[in-house]
């Protein structure tokens, strides 16, 4: 049973890189993004393409974050134009486009994805990789939430006209979110392909960029660790749902009405309620 | 003449997601929410069609019902999800709704089952006709009058008629809508009726296209008119026409000459990313 | 819906009531399979689980696998491969000794990963990917390779057919491209002139501009490949556009449902696959009538391919004589000419299938037999 509670560890740990990510763009700047599956998916095939010409698996890690933080620039500038309501389906434009030019690039596998990806440590010592990154991540997240970077980062998501009026180049600390943010779904899509070995356009689609945005606000966002239970919990849906099989989609989408009807600022909205009457 | 049928065809297609597009932005320009769950809306009344069509019911009643029963459950979800979240940041609403549509998608496979369902009896999307070397079949000419007419009478009802300009009023400045006396729950409900139900009039339409009603059926037009409510400006109607035109064409040519650099749903995000880089406000609004 | 449970519920006790009869004190012999049963795929997952549950009533009618009754473990994996990875890894920790995949390419693939480490054998039913079996040679797969497939198909339209003039219209995944590669590939051979090729996506259902294009190629026939709720639309529009020229597809269309909805213009379809509705072979035969009895609808190939890979793992288990991976594993590797729902099964070195393929034609409103093409060297897949 160890290598079973292994995997779906590791998987777990992927989905809270990609959480966490998400949470310093939409949760720290305020940035709704529905595009996020394309930083993953971009550091996937990045790596993907490295480790199958021969590259050893750290730069190929390194490449898929590079990739995608790169990208993540490129977006982040785009979204700097656009308005607030515009933002969030510029972003899924952004998921689709994605998706739409990597399944026709013959180079990157087009249909066939990137395959024969070589597995570079035994699953065991995946798991413990995953989790340390994810580890890292959380620290990273939350060094930046208590520094003066952070601050700003809050300002903006509150009002970033005001902010901007008090002298911060809101732009830059935008595209820092943007660019942190995606650069840690590139090191997740990475350690993604040399799991499952096989990666194809259909696995970064829309709905995995909602599935990560749901885990986000089920988590509440803004908090570092509410996003860590929202991915976890959302990682073992699946598994602890087997009893309610045929109906999980239902009870997934019902949970995502009930959640936000609930408690909109997830379960770190509930923790801090529980904590606020404690103190009386 | 094969590049005036690609045309045709993409208009076509644009009437489609301009039956889509107009409930999204009736209800983006009332409540600023992205009505993502709008795409369970379409496969409801496509549902209801298909299975009182293939119960017996002549095509039209079947429409009709299926127009009725969206028109119902549209303000029915607005006051059971939407409306307890007008106060939160947008996104708690955007959540819920994806919410919704995932339900219902998989509600449907549950109740229908996952093949999805074929007409019964269906000439018409056989049947067709030559206008000077375009073939239309009788659904296309169908989704084309009902277009016009639908949205045509839109346009009469909210310049013309009381309710329409206290929509109209409501949009623009709920606050001092309210002092002359509209009703903004009214408002809001029939916004939702009739989105749902222009919603359920293409899902119908659509199902007799294809001869096949699916659960996710109405999901990707949901995102391209998504896509297409910023290309037109959120809450303007006539650039959301306009849009969803130029959205269909485009599709209808870059499907043959795109083909080897991107998938066809890609390209309204492009055209969609293209049009924002070059006017961040949308094409047809004048910055304010 | 409802009546389906009933109907499924009535043949499980009476298959209990069977396996009751039988050798049964004994503890049952459990193959793992993870099939798509919620999510966008759950059409084909229902029906590759239908397909299973088949073969196992059907093997245990027949007294079970070395006197033991056989029983599926199942998982469903959303064709997702970050679920198919832990049910994989589960079905290893409930000690489950053979894996079949009922489920797409990606998860099918990801799991092979897992099993071929464990030394645990592996048929993937209908998951198209080349790679699935280069995953290692513990990893085998039931059904036809796109491109063995496409190459049979240049031959009926080139051959058998005597068509030269044809336009592609190919699904946009790894399905359709496998099957246009092949076709392309041996087009040549049989005289084909490719005059044009398009290309559309799996949530299409509107082929307008491609309905013009070929309105303006004025080919002799097509070769599309698709699935029923793609391939059903497209007939259709094409008929209804005027397009006379016959069409040829894959056992994509292989359901009832294509007939359903594209029906008078599903009308001399023809389609190469591998099931054959005028067979005499007996398995074959068994099958056809026994999934209708089941399911309530006729049967489609994702069902046949399925209940053929349990059929292949139950027969090789037999001829290990003991539940041993090693053992079943080459008695797997030794199949030959076994007769199944599909056909006459056997593997070569990579575990890809060598065998005849069928083709159909639909004639009042059903599939009928219209062409056998059996030619080793044409349809002979990679051998590593």
């Amino acid at each position: 049973m160890e290598a079973y509670l292994y995997s779906l560890a590791t998987f777990a740990a992927l989905n809270v890189i990609l959480a966490v990510g998400l949470n310093l763009i939409s949760g720290f700047c305020g940035q709704i993004s529905l595009g996020h599956a394309a930083f993953y998916g971009a550091g996937a095939y990045a790596a993907a393409v490295l480790s199958v010409a021969g590259w050893p698996f750290a730069l190929s890690c390194l490449f898929g974050a590079l990739i995608a933080g790169l990208l993540g620039l490129v977006v982040g500038l785009a979204s700097l134009r656009v308005r607030e309501d515009f933002l969030a389906i510029t972003t899924m434009g952004v998921g689709f486009l994605f998706l739409g030019f990597v399944r026709k690039q013959a180079w990157l596998g087009g249909e066939f994805g990137v395959s024969n990806i070589p597995s570079p440590m035994s699953s065991g010592a995946m798991t413990v990789l995953a989790m340390g990154i994810a580890l890292a991540v959380i620290a990273l997240s939350l060094h930046l939430n208590r520094s003066w970077m952070g601050r700003v980062f809050a300002a903006v998501a509150q009002d970033d006209d005001a902010a901007q009026t008090l002298g911060f180049d809101v732009a830059r600390y935008k595209l820092a979110a943007f660019m942190i943010g995606t650069a840690s779904a590139g090191v997740a899509g990475a350690l993604y392909a040399h799991i499952t070995q096989l990666i194809v356009p259909d696995a970064f689609g829309f709905i995995t960029s909602i599935t990560i945005l749901a885990m986000v606000v089920i988590g509440g966002i803004g908090s570092t660790w509410g996003v860590v239970a929202g991915a976890i919990l959302l990682t073992l849906m699946p598994e602890l749902f087997r009893f309610v099989n045929e109906y999980k989609l239902l009870v997934y989408g019902g949970l995502l009405i009930v959640v936000m009807r609930l408690s909109p600022d997830g379960l770190a909205g509930i923790v801090h309620a529980l904590a606020q009457r404690r103190r009386g | 003449m094969f590049h005036v049928e690609l045309l045709v065809v993409g208009l076509i297609q644009g009437c489609m997601y301009a039956m889509m597009a107009l409930g999204l932005t009736l209800v983006y320009g009332l409540l600023r929410i992205l009505h993502v769950a709008h795409a369970g809306l379409f496969t409801l009344g496509a549902y209801v069609g298909v299975l009182t069509a293939n119960a017996g019911l002549p095509i039209g009643a079947a429409a009709l019902l299926a127009i009725a029963a969206a028109a119902a459950a549209g303000p029915l979800l607005y006051h059971v999800v939407y409306k307890p979240l007008l106060d939160k940041p947008p996104h708690v609403a955007l959540i819920a709704s994806i919410g919704v549509l995932i339900a219902m998608t998989d509600g449907f496979r549950l109740l229908f089952g996952p093949y999805g369902i074929p007409f019964q009896e269906n000439p018409w999307f056989v049947t067709g006709w030559s206008f000077g070397g375009v073939f239309l079949n009788a659904i296309q000419i169908a989704l084309a009058i009902a277009a016009i007419v639908l949205i045509g009478g839109f346009a009469v009802f909210a310049t013309r008629s009381r309710m329409g300009v206290a929509w109209r009023a409501t949009v623009t400045d709920p606050a001092m809508a309210m002092t002359f006396g509209v009703d903004p729950g009214k408002v809001r409900n029939l916004a939702f009726a009739i989105a749902s139900g222009l919603a359920a009039a293409a899902g119908v339409l659509v199902g007799l296209l294809n001869n096949l009603v699916e659960p996710g059926m109405g999901n990707i037009v949901a995102y391209k008119g998504l896509a297409i409510i910023v290309l037109g400006g959120l809450g303007n109607v006539p650039g959301t026409l306009v849009a969803s035109l130029i959205l269909g064409a485009a599709e209808s040519f870059g499907t043959i000459y795109l083909d080897a650099l991107l998938d066809r749903d890609a390209i309204a995000f492009v055209v969609l990313i293209i049009v924002l880089m070059w006017r961040p406000h949308g094409l047809l609004v004048r910055a304010r | 819906m409802r009546v389906r449970v009933i109907r499924r519920a009535a043949i499980g006790a009476i298959a209990a009531l069977a396996l009751a009869g039988s050798a049964l004190a004994q503890e049952p012999i459990r193959i793992g399979f993870h099939v798509p049963l919620t999510g966008f795929a759950a059409g084909d997952g229902n029906s590759a689980l239908l397909g299973a549950e088949l073969a196992v009533e059907q093997i245990n009618a027949e007294g079970g696998v070395l006197d033991r009754p056989l029983e599926l473990v199942v998982y469903d994996d959303q064709a997702a491969a970050e679920q198919a990875v832990p049910i994989a890894n589960r079905l290893l920790g409930e000690g489950v000794e053979a894996v079949i995949s009922g489920s797409y390419s990606a998860p099918t693939r990801a799991a092979a990963g897992v099993f071929q480490k464990e030394s645990i054998p592996y048929i993937s039913a209908y998951a198209i990917h080349p790679d699935i079996t280069r995953a290692g040679d513990h990893v085998f797969r039931t059904s036809f390779m796109g491109e063995v497939q496409g190459r049979a198909g240049a031959k009926l339209v080139g051959d058998i057919m005597d068509k030269q003039r044809v336009v592609l219209i190919t699904l946009n995944n790894d399905f359709g491209q496998s099957l246009a590669q092949g076709f392309k590939e041996a087009a040549d051979q049989f005289g084909i002139e490719i005059v044009n090729e398009y290309s559309y996506g799996l949530k299409d259902r509107q082929f307008g501009s491609i309905v013009a294009s070929v309105k303006r190629d004025d080919p002799e026939a097509i070769y599309a490949s698709g699935y029923f709720f793609t391939a059903g639309p497209l007939v259709s529009q094409l008929r209804a556009g005027g397009v006379q020229a016959p069409i040829i597809g894959q056992e994509g269309y292989d359901t009832q449902q294509f007939i359903d909805i594209a029906a008078s213009a599903a009308e001399g379809v023809i389609i190469t696959t591998s099931l054959d509705r005028d067979t005499e072979d007996e398995a074959m035969r068994a099958f056809i009538e026994q999934f209708e009895e089941k399911a309530g609808f006729p049967a489609d190939m994702v069902a046949a391919t399925t209940n053929t890979a349990v059929h292949v793992m139950a027969d090789a288990i037999r001829r290990a004589g003991e539940v041993d991976p090693q053992k079943i594993r080459d008695a797997l590797a030794a199949t030959e000419d076994l007769p199944t729902a599909t056909g006459h099964i056997t593997f070569n070195e990579l575990g890809e299938i060598r065998k005849t393929v069928q083709a159909q034609v639909v004639r009042d409103g059903a599939y009928h037999r219209y062409a056998v093409i059996d030619d080793p060297e044409l349809l002979a897949p990679p051998s590593q």
